[in-house]
């Protein structure tokens, strides 16, 4: 099935080589080598990363900030250091600041806890009668938090709706947009169709209509150059370990005058400035919405991945990805009764597609049973697959590491599959 | 063999799970549609997959006159619910209840597989090796634990079996 690709034979041998950093790809499921698909759920970890973790914790692990012992000057100096890696690799200037956070959930939660929250009685940015502008595409963490910021402040959530294709369009957004309107939250890639929306257009435009904008970069982050010296983006969110990085880490950037405006999510150690038995002052940005011990060797390697993904270049990542996409796409159409999500998008990491009259499930039990890792079910975007009508789907998603040998083996698979249970 | 070992390399998911009875059901599930006169019902939802199965059965005098099932579902899914249907019509409502719960326990490993017993439904006994399916397995079984203790308002038979 399908034809031969003259890439893959000559990036054959650095694709190996490359392969070699990843541990975790030499290994058997099932009696098979594994063939690791579910990247857009978590990439896998290359050596520079677990070794820069590593190196942390039996040389420099120490409580940061306060501490005047060396150990926890080098703690420090490793953890601003790492800010600093990863504000550079997001584009973020002077104008900007970054936080930590356990990941794109709980820097989403931040932002819309930190919008509609009261403090001090101060009111929130987002008041009653105003409006949440939420693409249709989005992961539950950047619907959910907004439908509960709604709740709090009295506002309302609408959803700038796809079209039956599951695209995004601008003429849509500029219907929706109204001096009401206080918040613009859409994705950068949608994790459970591998649509690829004009985010940057749509960012623009809501900006223009005085739009606080805020832009889930969870799945493009690992192979796109999402600058935020360039977007209309007040605030953006991803994890490290859909970015070759560790779990339980993320980052939330934003414009300065933005994070001002956010009531912090945990009060606590570190994020105050002084604090009597009555009532305390906060810290200055970004401790401020950074309280208690952070994951300081998870922090170094989000770092030492932001570094990896450089070594390599996105623009030679996003080449091998559209490449495999676009391999994958074409086989899968040639199965009879496949229909994938998204197909016409090109710069995607995610095939999201349905069998006639074959559940998801049991297409991934069948893979998994060969090796092959994807994932099925409504990924966490119930919403958008109930509107398009596809219901669960199979999404296969990829990373640096496949190969169009991979590609393959799932078309391969997915025919075997629907073999069987036809 | 024994209750759940570990899925091996040389174990086939084609015939360990998928056997020709799990297929066969799957393609044509029995007791299938709505079911008039229903005095009892229930649904099942996998939050997951969003898979839904609704069980209503007819129970007379703590018997299961009849039974049918409604929803979609995986092939597991179906093909138990399916081979459920068949088991449970025409027993009485406490020996329902008995093979749900061994049924249950076959599959999450508490109990060992008894073909003697469970007829058909051994079939099934091999998704205890597959622990993400097992809910799969149990959607319809859930359903029908809570079928038999809801009754329909208006129908003849209000009380809930004794089981």
């Amino acid at each position: 099935m399908g034809e031969m690709h003259a890439t893959a034979l000559t990036l054959a041998p650095l694709r190996s080589l490359l392969r070699a950093k990843f541990p975790i790809l030499a290994q058997h499921i099932n009696g098979q080598p594994l063939v690791y698909l579910d990247n857009a759920a978590t990439t896998q970890m290359p050596l520079a990363v677990l070794d820069a973790m590593r190196q942390f914790d039996t040389t420099t692990r120490a409580n940061i900030h306060r501490g005047v012992h060396t150990l926890s000057q080098r703690a420090t100096d490793a953890f601003e250091n790492a800010r600093e890696t990863v504000k550079r690799f997001v584009g973020a200037t002077q104008a900007h600041e970054l936080v930590f956070t356990s990941g794109t959930t709980e820097a989403l939660n931040l932002v819309a806890q930190g919008l509609s929250n009261r403090l001090d009685g101060r009111v929130g940015a987002i008041g009653p009668g105003d409006e949440i502008i939420v693409s249709g595409l989005e992961h539950h963490a950047n619907l959910v938090p907004w439908q509960q910021a709604a709740r709090r402040s009295g506002a309302t959530v609408r959803i700038l709706l796809p079209d039956a294709q599951g695209q995004l369009h601008i003429d849509d957004l500029a219907r929706l947009l109204s001096p009401r309107t206080r918040v613009f939250a859409i994705t950068a890639g949608a994790n459970a169709s591998g649509e690829r929306p004009p985010f940057e257009a749509l960012l623009a435009l809501a900006r223009a209509a005085g739009a606080i904008t805020v832009l889930d970069a969870a799945q493009a982050v690992a192979h796109s150059a999402l600058q935020m010296d360039t977007l209309a983006c007040d605030f953006m969110a991803f994890s490290a370990h859909k970015m070759y990085g560790p779990m339980g880490m993320g980052a939330l950037v934003g414009r300065r005058a933005a994070l001002e405006r956010l009531t912090p999510l945990r009060f606590g150690g570190d994020m105050v400035q002084s604090v009597s038995y009555k009532d305390a002052v906060f810290a200055e940005l970004p401790a401020r919405l950074e309280g208690g011990t952070p994951n300081v060797s998870g922090v170094v390697g989000m770092a030492a991945a932001a570094g990896f993904i450089k070594s390599i270049g996105q623009h030679a990542i996003e080449a091998h990805l559209a490449d495999l996409r676009q391999h994958t796409v074409r086989g899968l159409q040639q199965i009879d009764g496949v229909t994938v999500m998204s197909a016409q998008t090109r710069m995607s990491a995610i095939i999201s597609f349905v069998v006639q009259g074959v559940h998801p499930h049991d297409i991934g039990t069948l893979l998994d049973a060969r090796g092959i890792a994807v994932r099925s079910g409504y990924h966490c975007a119930q919403p958008l697959l109930d509107y398009l009508g596809t219901g669960p789907t199979t999404r296969a998603s990829l990373a640096i590491y496949n190969t169009h040998d991979e590609v393959e083996q799932l078309l391969d698979g997915v025919a075997h599959a629907i073999g069987v249970l036809r | 063999m024994s209750a759940a070992p570990a899925a091996g390399a040389n174990m086939s998911v084609d015939l360990d799970l998928y056997q020709d009875i799990v297929l066969e059901h799957k393609r044509a599930p029995r007791n299938f549609g709505p079911l008039p006169g229903a005095t009892h019902r229930a649904e099942g939802t996998n939050p997951q997959c969003g898979d839904q199965i609704s069980v209503a059965l007819r129970i007379e005098q703590d018997r299961i006159a009849d039974v049918r099932f409604q929803g979609q579902g995986c092939a597991i899914c179906m093909a138990s619910t399916s081979l459920m249907t068949e088991a449970i019509k025409g027993v009485p409502t406490d020996a329902a209840m008995q093979l749900q719960t061994r049924f249950r326990g076959v599959l999450t490993g508490t109990d060992e597989p008894d073909a003697a017993y469970l007829g058909k439904l051994i079939s099934l006994a091999g998704v205890a090796r597959y622990p993400s399916r097992i809910k799969c397995a149990l959607l319809g079984w859930h359903a029908l634990g809570h079928a038999l203790q809801s009754p329909l308002p208006g129908s003849d038979n209000l009380a809930v079996p004794t089981l």
